[in-house]
């Protein structure tokens, strides 16, 4: 074996803890990226693959009656389609132990020639007998049922009745049913009319043969099959075009990855910096011998190789450490996440390029970043080499704030000098600094953004006075149940609102909408309410609410905002089929719902005819709480049955609030865990700097110990002087938690809510990372000061 | 070589240091001529300049104004790299505190500044090695680390380091400085051997006591030589 080569093994094996923790902090940025760019991957491949495979529809054309086989066959042969079904989509509910849930029923035509809109076949019967339905698999494990059980399930205009689970499907273009809070079925029509509906297909599904991915070209072919259909005496409802081959959480999941994927090159970055200060470490420390290696005839290039062979070795072993580890990691976080977008992971393999990306980056960022210190150390001249001493004093306590230091009386000796060493090498200071102060910062804002998602949440309740939302099947005239509502022990108050779906008119003269087939995501719909109401405190972001009764006035919530409307526009809203014009008075933040417009009661009742009825209830309790609410819901529910009421579904606000709360959970979690690690790296820097710091003065603790400075003088000194670096740190960690968290809170409530998160200061994080810092930083510094302490005075003295 | 040649020519030579009161004459004027194959001496008090002249000499250190030639190769000229190369094969360092690289072995010491020059082929650098540990007596150790050795064990072995690519010029700073009486009596009688040997050895030291070692000294005080001197 080379000569040189046995150097650096030497120098690696001389100090195995010291390069444990270099190995450690490379390893743990290089497992970062390659779990998540490994998840990312996968995720983002896979989402596709799953949405794919169900042959989403281009569009869904929802028609007033229903569609026979002599129109779908025509709609067939209608140029640039290549394929037709008829469906029905019925919203029902489910009774799970005593409560109602809400179940979307999908209603086939044809199960065994799936053409649009298809789903994978799981267990037991791919044709459901009538009577029967087959559940969608993540829909089993939210109400604890299994194939052959019996669900009690009420359609809006039939009787509550058991229906058996014949068997289980997977459909990937729906979320999970614990997410929604709601379940999914599949039934025939034949089934569909024995639950006591009378409907037929009303949902035509086409899939374009040309540019299926052109969502011009989709609306295009839509409007001119409309036409065709219109032509056809059939009147077009809606027209819902979903964004083309893009799964309903596809963009969200995107840039949130590509959140933590920047994270895991933070935290890379972090540990490189690590590398680079250890790096300056072992240069000091190896100084004399690059003199002495130097003198023997070592080149400069030669030396510089020699160290750069050193971070090879200790880059390739963090890989060796990490690749593995980060592929185990990423298969965990694909697993989540496939389990919150209810993905079935079809091909389990991490692509290449995660792997090369981790060599590559595992390699070239820790050289970038240490290469300051190695060309500086590898360069110096013999002379200055053979001649250090350690750190230099000349100058540097001449600063103002050595000065400073000096002046403020109250501080003990040892503390003065702990705070003066802490400031004599600036450069290195800075370096640990930024990285505790990132490492910091990030601990925080994740901190921070998960709190402030909470308090977003919260604000379900506070913009909502109302605990429960009742949507009728039909319009009814509410006076008298309403007096019997409020007659129930518990309630507070009781209103009629109304409801209907509804789409922004542009050019077209039809109303087409962004909804996908689950009519949740990308849904749009008006809420009449009465202008006195008590029961909505949404909160105002322009303009003002409603306030005067038989006018247009509309308010827009965030997600039914685009970015041209403006106050005092005039915007064409399709309600019921026909355009009706409304002027934008303000624009509200409404957590939780979808886009919404709010209009006055008298005014939409006026436009629809409704004749005074209403299709919409909302109740407020006295006692919010979850336990209050559930026998509050039970007595309303009872009423209602007692009444005949005819109730298409049932939400409690609490419902809605774990709904949204589940969409996030694992993400914020998530950033919480790449929280942590930023910590442990951050306190590896600050062992690191200390260290270094220490084996600078060796001589000089020497001297301090001639002198007459107890070990336990000296142990203070240095513990002292990281505690300082720690506390300066924890300062600056704040300030930049600030900025950081701002954006953040902004960034993340954008995606999820179309609306920042209001910035919330975590008093805990702040809690948690003082104790980190400050227990990190003893436990830093007490290593290097036992060390000092261990070489005797008379070593010490002679420490070259 | 010829023994009645001038290895060494220092023709000139001043050398000063900025420092934070203004300027440090080192020093000042130096002509110097040593020929080759001797033992010899520089003396001077502490801070005399001595050690300036040594590193002037090894192209440590490059001098403020004059020329330095050494085995006919104008040093002061030459860039820090070739410097290295030049200094690894023309000069043995053997330091006061032997410098030995402490997780080398003995034996890897004395083989490294043959790796860093490439001067012998890689196969027979071990073989080399051992024989200049037998040299200096101190074979037997040669799988040791330079922790496990005495001070004058280890200095043995920068010795043998040091005449590792066969330079033919050794210098030695205060070699002895850290080494008790005996033990310096065996260092200088193995330089006296080795400048029988062919060897030019310079050896930096104010230990009078050993004064008959050397062939010739120079004497140095505030950085002058009294007189140009043909050592």
């Amino acid at each position: 074996m080379n000569t040189r080569f046995k150097k650096v093994i030497g120098d690696l094996r001389a100090d195995y803890t010291k390069n444990f923790m270099l190995v450690l902090a490379i390893a743990i940025g290089i497992f970062g990226i390659g779990a998540i760019l490994g998840g990312y991957a996968v995720i983002n491949r896979e989402m596709t693959v799953n949405y794919m495979s169900t042959a989403p529809a281009s569009a869904t054309l929802e028609i007033e009656k229903g569609i026979s086989t002599t129109l779908l066959d025509s709609v067939r042969d209608f140029p640039g389609i290549k394929a037709a079904e008829r469906r029905a989509t019925i919203t029902g509910r489910m009774q799970i132990n005593d409560r109602w849930y809400p179940i979307l029923l999908f209603v086939i035509d044809d199960f065994d020639h799936l053409e649009i809109s298809r789903f994978r076949h799981l267990s037991g019967e791919v044709n459901p007998p009538e009577g029967t339905m087959l559940m969608e698999r993540t829909a089993l494990s939210f109400i604890n049922a299994k194939e052959g059980d019996q669900i009690i399930i009420k359609t809006p205009n039939g009787s509550p009745q058991s229906v058996t689970i014949s068997g289980t499907v997977h459909d990937p273009g729906l979320a999970p049913a614990r997410q929604e809070q709601a379940g999914y079925a599949y039934i025939s029509l034949s089934t569909l009319y024995r639950l006591g509906e009378t409907q037929g297909f009303d949902l035509l599904r086409i899939a374009v043969s040309e540019n299926e991915y052109s969502i011009d070209h989709i609306t295009k072919k839509s409007e001119a099959l409309g036409d065709y259909l219109k032509a056809a005496g059939y009147n077009i409802h809606e027209i819902q075009i979903p964004p083309p081959g893009r799964h309903p959480h596809q963009s969200q999941m995107n840039t949130i990855l590509t959140i933590f994927i920047l994270f895991s090159f933070m935290i890379l970055f972090l540990g490189s910096i690590l590398v680079a200060t250890s790096m300056a470490t072992l240069m000091v420390k190896q100084v004399r011998q690059i003199g002495v290696m130097k003198t023997i005839g070592g080149t400069s290039i030669q030396i510089a190789g020699l160290y750069a062979m050193m971070m090879l070795i200790l880059c390739v072993v963090a890989l060796v450490i990490s690749i593995p580890l980060s592929r185990l990691a990423a298969f965990g976080f694909y697993s989540q996440i496939a389990t919150l977008l209810n993905l079935e992971i079809t091909d389990y393999s991490i692509p290449y390029y995660v792997p090369l990306i981790q060599v590559a980056t595992g390699i070239v960022i820790p050289f970038l970043v240490a290469a300051v210190p190695l060309i500086r150390g590898s360069r110096i001249s013999v002379r200055n080499a053979l001649d250090s001493h350690g750190v230099s004093t000349i100058a540097k306590n001449n600063s103002m704030g050595s000065k400073l230091i000096s002046q403020i009386g109250f501080l003990s000796d040892t503390f003065r000098l702990s705070l003066r060493n802490a400031f004599r090498q600036r450069s290195r200071l800075v370096l640990t600094l930024g990285l505790l102060a990132a490492g910091g910062a990030m601990f925080m804002m994740a901190m921070n953004v998960s709190e402030a998602w909470d308090k977003n949440l919260k604000r379900i309740y506070i913009q909502r006075l109302y605990d429960q939302e009742i949507k009728l099947n039909e319009r009814i005239n509410v006076d008298s149940l309403l007096i019997k509502i409020k007659g129930i022990p518990g309630v507070k108050t009781a209103e009629g609102w109304d409801y209907a779906s509804t789409s922004l008119i542009k050019e077209s003269a039809y109303e087409i909408t962004r909804t996908y087939p689950d009519k949740g995501h990308g849904s749009f719909g008006i809420t009449a309410l009465p202008l006195s109401s008590a029961l909505l405190n949404p909160t105002i972001k322009e303009g003002h609410w409603l306030n005067i009764e038989e006018t247009n006035d509309v308010v827009l919530n965030q997600l039914a905002r685009t970015s041209e409307m403006k106050l005092g526009d005039i915007i064409s809203l399709g309600v019921e089929g026909k355009p009706t014009s409304w002027k934008i008075v303000g624009f509200v933040e409404d957590v939780g719902s979808p886009a919404t417009a709010y209009v006055s009661l008298t005014t939409f009742s006026k436009l629809v005819d409704t004749k005074g009825k209403v299709k919409m209830l909302r109740v407020s309790y006295n006692d919010r709480s979850h336990e209050s609410a559930m026998t509050n819901n039970r007595q309303l529910e009872q009423l209602l049955e007692r009444e005949k009421i005819s109730v298409g579904s049932s939400t409690p606000i609490w419902l809605l609030h774990n709904a949204v709360a589940a969409h996030m959970k694992v993400l914020v979690n998530s950033l919480l865990t790449m929280a942590v690690l930023m910590a442990f790296v951050g306190t590896l820097g600050l062992m690191s700097t200390v260290s270094m710091n220490v084996l600078e003065r060796t001589r000089e603790i020497g001297v301090m110990r001639a002198l007459g400075a107890t070990p336990n003088r000296i142990r203070n000194l240095i513990v002292w002087e990281g505690i300082t670096i720690g506390v300066l740190s924890i300062i600056l960690a704040f300030l930049i938690s600030l900025i950081l968290s701002y954006y953040m809170s902004r960034f993340i409530g954008n995606i999820s809510f179309r609306t920042p998160l209001t910035l919330s200061i975590s008093l805990p994080a702040i809690a948690i990372w003082i104790g980190i810092i400050l227990i990190g930083s003893y436990l830093a510094t007490i290593f290097p000061a036992r060390r000092a302490n261990k070489v005797t005075t008379r070593e010490a003295l002679a420490y070259e | 070589m010829n023994p009645n040649k001038n290895l060494i020519e220092l023709s000139h030579v001043s050398k000063s240091y900025a420092v934070a009161s203004g300027t440090f004459q080192a020093l000042k004027d130096i002509n110097l001529s040593i020929r080759s194959q001797q033992l010899m001496a520089i003396t001077g008090k502490s801070g005399s300049g001595k050690s300036t002249l040594l590193n002037i000499i090894t192209g440590i250190d490059k001098p403020s104004e004059g020329s330095v030639i050494i085995n006919g190769v104008r040093v002061d000229k030459l860039s820090e790299t070739e410097l290295a190369s030049w200094r690894g094969k023309n000069v043995g360092v053997v330091f006061q505190f032997f410098q030995l690289l402490p997780t080398l072995t003995i034996l890897e010491n004395v083989m490294l500044p043959m790796d860093f020059c490439n001067s012998y082929p890689k196969k027979e650098r071990k073989e080399r090695a051992l024989a200049l540990l037998e040299l200096v007596n101190i074979k037997e150790q040669a799988d040791k680390y330079p922790s496990a050795l005495s001070g004058g064990q280890q200095q043995r072995v920068a010795i043998a380091r040091a005449l590792a690519n066969d330079p033919p010029l050794i210098v030695a700073d205060e070699p002895t400085g850290n080494l008790d009486s005996q033990t310096a009596t065996s260092i200088f009688q193995l330089f006296a051997d080795l400048a029988k040997s062919g060897k030019t050895i310079i050896v930096v030291t104010h230990e009078k006591e050993f004064s008959s070692y050397f062939e010739n000294t120079v004497g140095i005080a505030d950085g002058t030589i009294p007189n140009p001197v043909n050592a």
